[in-house]
């Protein structure tokens, strides 16, 4: 148990020798590139930067965001397992920037479980404890109990190989807590599940955090898995924090265009809309529907003092209603999802989601069906046309 | 239209030998076109010369041939076993095999080890160029240098300040010949255990550095566990070369002076036979050699099967 906090922490990969030569013939003039979209600068390519967090004791932080946006190198810093380029990394109040991983008190979990083939479940199990000289008798204690907690008991004189995917990665989650760490660091641990296995998996996992009471940094590329797990999400882009928050927060607030297109499954509905400021009210205009903002978006907007503008209006497939009258679109696919009815609709040149609660189906709707919805002034998100920031922020 | 399946199609060990056998059946004359060149190579020169092994049990007669030579049945392993020099040839063979064998296989190991933990790719591939290049040079010209670099004028001895002639000492013949071999075959032979390293995983490694395993802790846990199987493979295989030392090597760094301990059966049996003639006794002498190499190739695979769960050749 620890706090944790990252203070300006940035990772430069440094460039070989060949990659620096090429750099070094690049023109004065000419603009600065970028090689996947991760910024490159005369160090070399940069992986994370001004990346900013304070993980409270026994916090559950999930570090979400797409492939090569820089999560798991953070991971990886907090880990001793990359270098850290710049900025401090404190464990428990002490800078750990040049402290050697295993002296950080903390315990991993990989994707692909990272057990020692040649050992069985209790020899994986006991090797950390083993190479710290814990009294026999103490390591057989915490290998039992923790093999308890994971229900993996039966499988203790197994070696990897003779266990299913699930029962790897227990035992992976269970060599890290017989070590009782002060961080627990996951990196993308149910990735090679199944869809099943890893819904249980996830359970297990909440299951499994009030039982060690632990502080926890756990990286997913899976939305679902952040917003399940996470006591706050950490939602990153190209290096950068895209925003810090509650599942909650960042679901009902998102910070970004970016933020709002990937948390929420299915992802947001956008639209080109115009935002217009009438006094202290704000209005929404899109396909010829209007509404009012609800009042804490307009207090926010208004304290940002927001002027009407072009926007690039936000809603969730969720929070859009059919109806009579409203923006009008045309059917392309209904997906019957069981409970609910996922409409896929033409409409103001955009490709646009509706769910429909399957018991409030008026009708079946076959592919080019008319169709009007509304939506309401609480759920829509206003991001500026130039930055893509949410101009409630 | 007749659907065929792969050779692993999965399904328990019988099923997929019964699914190969169809897979095999279905295509062969594939099988046919890839095998014959190589099964008729090995016929022409693996199998047909084993006929040459008569000439072991006969007074060979070039001008008899095989056939027509005088059948003498045992008489020249008699002969060869009962000589007072077949100790000393056999001993000095086993001596230069088992020493090389214990200074030379795990020198490669070492090697792979070291060159797995050199983090910049290009210069672990300069270093890796570096330590391959001995093993492209002849056996004749290594032992060139070797003398050259041990004669009493040579660089050693400017070095140590001597004028030592080591070709002509007995008890220095088996160091230059082991050391001068790692030097040439080490970088190479490494290769397949920098091949095997290369499958350590990258994760377990990390783990172990996190479980808090020294490098030493790291290498028991992650690196040779997935190049064990490997490693025993290429034991096995060696030690069933033990008396097969290389008779040209031997025979160019030997010298009348050191002959007490660099007269081996190879160097005896060339001798024998090319140079003297006595092709029947220089082959029963060669076959000796060889029964005892598949001998010890049998008993050590035996061996490291119980020790390893089976796995062997």
């Amino acid at each position: 148990m620890a706090e944790v906090q990252l203070k300006n922490i940035k990772k430069v990969y440094p460039f070989i020798s060949g990659e620096d030569k090429k750099k070094s013939r690049k023109k004065a003039d000419e603009p600065e590139k970028k090689k996947a979209n991760l910024q490159i600068t005369d160090e070399g390519v940069v992986a994370v930067q001004a990346f900013n967090l304070d993980i409270k004791d026994k916090e559950f932080i999930v570090l979400v965001g797409p492939s090569g946006c820089g999560k798991s190198t953070t991971l990886r810093m907090v880990a001793g397992l990359e270098e850290i380029s710049d900025g401090e990394l404190i464990i428990d109040g002490k800078v750990m920037n040049d402290v050697a991983p295993k002296d950080r008190d903390i315990a991993m979990v990989f994707q692909n479980y990272a057990l020692y083939p040649h050992m069985t479940v209790y020899e994986n199990m006991a090797f950390s404890l083993k190479l710290r000289k814990v009294p026999k008798d103490e390591i057989d204690r915490k290998v039992r109990e923790a093999a308890e907690i994971l229900d993996i008991t039966q499988y203790l004189d197994r070696k990897p190989k003779a266990l299913s995917g699930g029962q790897r990665q227990r035992v992976a989650i269970g060599r890290a807590i017989v070590r009782a760490p002060k961080v627990m660091l996951m990196d993308e641990p149910l990735s090679n599940l199944d869809a099943k296995l890893r819904n249980e998996m996830r359970a297990e996992i909440i299951k499994l955090r009030h039982r060690i009471n632990t502080t926890f940094m756990y990286v997913t590329h899976d939305q679902t898995e952040a917003m399940t797990l996470g006591d706050r999400i950490v939602i990153m882009r190209d290096g950068y924090i895209q925003q810090i928050g509650t599942p909650q927060e960042v679901f009902n607030h998102p910070s970004n265009l970016f933020v709002a297109g990937f948390i929420g499954m299915p992802v947001m509905n956008f639209f080109d809309g115009k935002l217009t400021r009438e006094g202290d009210k704000f209005f929404v205009e899109v396909g010829g529907y209007k509404v009012e903002l609800a009042k804490e978006k307009e207090e926010r907007l208004l304290k940002n003092n927001v002027q009407s503008q072009p926007v690039t209006l936000g809603v969730r497939p969720e929070h859009t209603d059919v109806g009579e009258t409203g923006i009008a679109g045309k059917v392309d696919v209904a997906e019957m999802m069981g409970s609910s009815v996922h409409l896929h609709i033409s409409a103001e040149g955009r490709d646009v989601i509706i769910i429909v609660p399957t018991i409030d189906m008026k009708k079946n709707y076959a592919l080019g069906d008319p169709i009007h919805f509304t939506f309401g002034g609480n759920v829509a998100h206003v991001f500026s046309k130039e930055t893509d920031k949410n101009l409630e922020f | 239209m007749k659907k065929s399946l792969p050779p692993n199609a999965s399904g328990g060990k019988s099923s997929a030998l019964h699914n190969f056998g169809v897979y095999v059946r279905q295509h062969w004359q594939l099988y046919v076109i890839f095998m014959l060149p190589a099964f008729a190579l090995t016929i022409i020169f693996r199998y047909i010369p084993m006929g040459g092994i008569l000439m072991a049990f006969t007074e060979y007669n070039p001008i008899r041939g095989i056939l027509g030579s005088e059948w003498v049945g045992f008489e020249h392993f008699q002969r060869f076993l009962s000589s007072p020099d077949f100790m000393t040839y056999l001993m000095n063979t086993l001596k230069l095999s088992i020493f090389g064998l214990l200074w030379g296989f795990p020198a490669p190991i070492l090697l792979a080890f070291l060159l797995n933990r050199i983090m910049s790719k290009k210069t672990k591939q300069r270093i890796q160029l570096i330590l391959y290049m001995p093993n492209f040079i002849s056996v004749i010209v290594l032992c060139g240098i070797v003398r050259i670099l041990l004669s009493p004028t040579g660089m050693l001895n400017s070095l140590l300040g001597t004028n030592t002639n080591f070709m002509t000492m007995p008890s220095a013949f088996r160091t230059i010949y082991i050391a001068s071999g790692i030097w040439q075959g080490a970088g190479w032979a490494s290769i397949i255990y920098t091949a095997a390293l290369s499958n350590a995983s990258k994760e377990l490694t990390e783990a172990a550095v996190i479980d808090g395993a020294n490098i030493f802790q790291q290498i028991k846990a992650v690196e040779w566990p997935a190049i064990k199987d490997t490693v025993l493979i290429q034991f096995i295989m060696s030690v069933g070369n033990i008396m097969s030392v290389g008779f040209e090597k031997a025979y160019a760094l030997q010298t009348d002076m050191n002959l007490a301990t660099s007269e081996i059966i190879s160097t005896y049996v060339y001798k024998k036979g090319l140079l003297e003639g006595d092709y029947g006794f220089s082959t029963a002498v060669g076959l000796f050699n060889t029964v005892i190499n598949v001998v010890l190739l049998i008993s050590m695979n035996q061996i490291v099967k119980k020790m390893n769960e089976g796995k062997g050749i």
